[in-house]
């Protein structure tokens, strides 16, 4: 009796709570996506702990920034495969709802934030409706939304109510909660990686539901999804609503951290690459984890190459960062991510046979 | 259950069907052959919904459903498969399958069922956590039909399923088609392996042109002179070649 106990308590090593969930997690790959994900959440909450200097700190919180408006974009054009090339117009678009409420209508930036999430998704759905209407497709898609950047830095920067040329700027006087105005760095931080950690979320329950199978399927042949009920154009509405939509509210925070804003600042492919595409393409495109991994290594790294290399010779970091985006392409199309997907996959063949010859010891 | 009535079809100046008739009912299985370039993946594309008539009407199930979207005909059961198959192939086979089953059902636990009872009945469990991409042909077009059924169709189109299989594999197929009739799916497919269209079919249409020439049960069809001429002659031909 006590010797059949004991080889069952060996089949299950781990046994207890904390046991359970590590195997359902390691069953899972979205799970461990989801799992690593946050834990670098937790470790970077814990940053300030070591890291002192504002310099690094901002750094930091520029990197949970990509990372959230990684995830915007990974959802439009990592699952529903939509080339949303200027994604950053959403960024912008928010950027500017937020400061012209605080500025202009004295509303605080915590109604202001998720308004330009609506300002932002309103401008989705218009592209959406002129891409449907006139069945702009794939390259066609991505050069209108690329027009359409440069339109709007052509309108921001004559439209005085906006500051035109000049910009707009947050009136920095007391800072205080309500405002969104800090002193020090780490408010910042920890408002970003709630936000950012909502975004995880947010990405992980599309990608679990109905709503991103209906999205992979259009990625992936949209006459075999239309064959099979899916609604198509309002499923391409519906991705590019959520993405423009957290877009928008990334755009709000970015103005508060920034604490400015212009027309050649934000409406500007450098920004675009840097800030959307860069985080999920080297992370890997399309995968949970992608585009926080990504933004990890990527603003890091163009902060680095602009530190050491550029030292008066502007322009070699656009070359530097370019080379480096080209090679990851080039040698991970899956990413980083994808290296680390195969890693774990090898690794779980390898316990699964001595699982089952666990388990046919137990047995005998 | 299904009525085409004189649909016309044209690309440009070709008119690829013309005046082109049909009628199924519950528990039919109908074959639609002719040479390459017939029209009869037109016919298919403008019952399901991909193409828009020229002129002539569809009804479905007692509804006029000329002119509505795949995803709408696909929802009032009138599902289809691509002659070149069309994997999601990033996806798990079971991931492929639920997206059929989801247009019955929002919910993920249903929808899973749905599609596990839908790879069972095609005999693809087994491969149902593999990627869409590393299944062979044989494994593709099976997957096409689990896909459509799963999203519970009354009529289901096959379009050239069996092309490109072996003989033993054909067979299979052919005896999972006539399940899925024994259980009140009507069936039209259009096929040019003869043995599957003469051992399945209870009738039979024959296009050219984009023309209907002939229809009638398989030992009719096979008899008749402008079939003969304008097909079956063919059909050695290439079995010669």
């Amino acid at each position: 009796m006590s010797a059949v106990k004991k080889s069952a308590s060996s089949l299950a090593p781990t046994a207890g709570p904390l046991g359970r969930l590590w195997h359902a997690i390691w069953a899972d790959w979205d799970l461990m996506q989801l799992a690593i994900s946050v834990l670098l959440v937790v470790a970077i909450g814990f940053a300030p702990l070591v890291i002192r200097s504002p310099y690094y700190l901002g750094i930091l919180i520029l990197a949970v920034l990509y990372a959230y408006v990684g995830i915007s974009w990974n959802i439009v054009a990592g699952f529903a495969g939509q080339l949303l090339i200027a994604h950053i117009i959403f960024i912008a678009l928010g950027a500017y709802t937020t400061v012209v409420l605080y500025t202009r209508f004295d509303v605080m930036p915590w109604i202001g934030i998720p308004a330009s999430g609506v300002v932002a998704a309103g401008l989705g759905l218009v592209i959406a409706l002129i891409t449907l209407r006139y069945g702009l497709k794939a390259d066609y898609f991505a050069l209108f939304t690329i027009a359409l950047m440069v339109a709007l830095k052509t309108l921001f920067l004559k439209w005085e109510f906006v500051g035109a040329a000049v910009g707009m700027g947050l009136r920095l006087n007391e800072p205080s909660w309500e405002k969104m105005i800090f002193s020090t760095k780490e408010p910042y931080l920890y408002i970003g990686l709630a936000l950012l950690l909502a975004g995880i979320l947010v990405q992980f329950w599309i990608y679990r539901s109905k709503l991103g199978k209906y999205f992979l399927a259009l990625r992936e042949d949209e006459a075999a999804a239309a064959a099979l009920g899916v609604n198509t154009s309002l499923y391409k509405t519906l991705a590019l609503l959520i993405g423009s939509a957290m877009g928008g509210i990334g755009g709000g925070y970015y103005m508060m951290y920034v604490t400015f804003v212009e027309p050649p600042q934000v409406f500007d492919l450098g920004l675009n690459v840097e800030l959307v595409l860069a985080a999920p393409i080297i992370g890997g495109l399309g995968s949970l984890l992608g585009p926080v991994l990504g933004a990890l290594i990527n603003k890091p790294l163009a902060e680095l190459i602009r530190g050491t290399l550029t030292a008066g010779r502007s322009g070699t970091t656009l070359i530097v960062y370019g080379a480096f985006l080209v090679i990851s392409i080039l040698f991970m199309p899956r990413g980083i991510t994808g290296l680390i997907q195969d890693g774990y996959q090898r690794l779980k063949r390898r316990r699964a046979p001595e699982r089952d010859e666990e388990v046919r010891r137990g047995n005998a | 259950m299904l009525e085409v009535q004189g649909i016309v079809k044209q690309f440009g100046g070709l008119t690829a069907v013309n005046d082109f008739s049909l009628s199924l009912d519950r528990g039919d299985i109908v074959g639609l052959i002719g040479p390459n370039g017939a029209g009869k993946t037109t016919a298919f594309n403008v019952i399901a919904g991909f193409y828009r008539p020229n002129a002539g009407r569809v009804h479905f199930g007692g509804r006029d459903i000329t002119g509505l979207r795949p995803d709408q005909i696909c929802k009032l059961g009138l599902a289809r498969t691509f002659q070149v198959v069309r994997p999601f192939g990033a996806l798990s086979v079971l991931e492929n399958v639920m997206i059929g089953a989801y247009a019955r059902t929002n919910d993920k636990a249903t929808a899973k069922a749905k599609a596990e009872e839908a790879l069972e009945a095609l005999g693809m469990t087994d491969l149902a956590e593999r990627a869409a991409r590393d299944l062979p042909i044989a494994g593709r077009k099976r997957l096409e039909i689990a896909r459509a059924l799963a999203t519970e169709p009354q009529l289901l189109l096959l379009d050239e399923t069996m092309a490109g299989l072996r003989s033993a594999e054909t067979d299979e197929v052919i005896e999972m088609v006539r399940k899925l009739s024994q259980r009140g799916i009507a069936i039209l497919l259009v096929e040019h392996v003869m043995k599957v269209v003469m051992s399945l079919a209870q009738r039979i249409v024959v296009l050219h042109h984009g023309e209907k020439i002939a229809e009638g049960q398989p030992s009719e069809i096979v008899r008749d002179r402008q079939v003969i001429d304008a097909y079956l002659g063919e059909v050695e031909s290439d079995a010669a070649r």
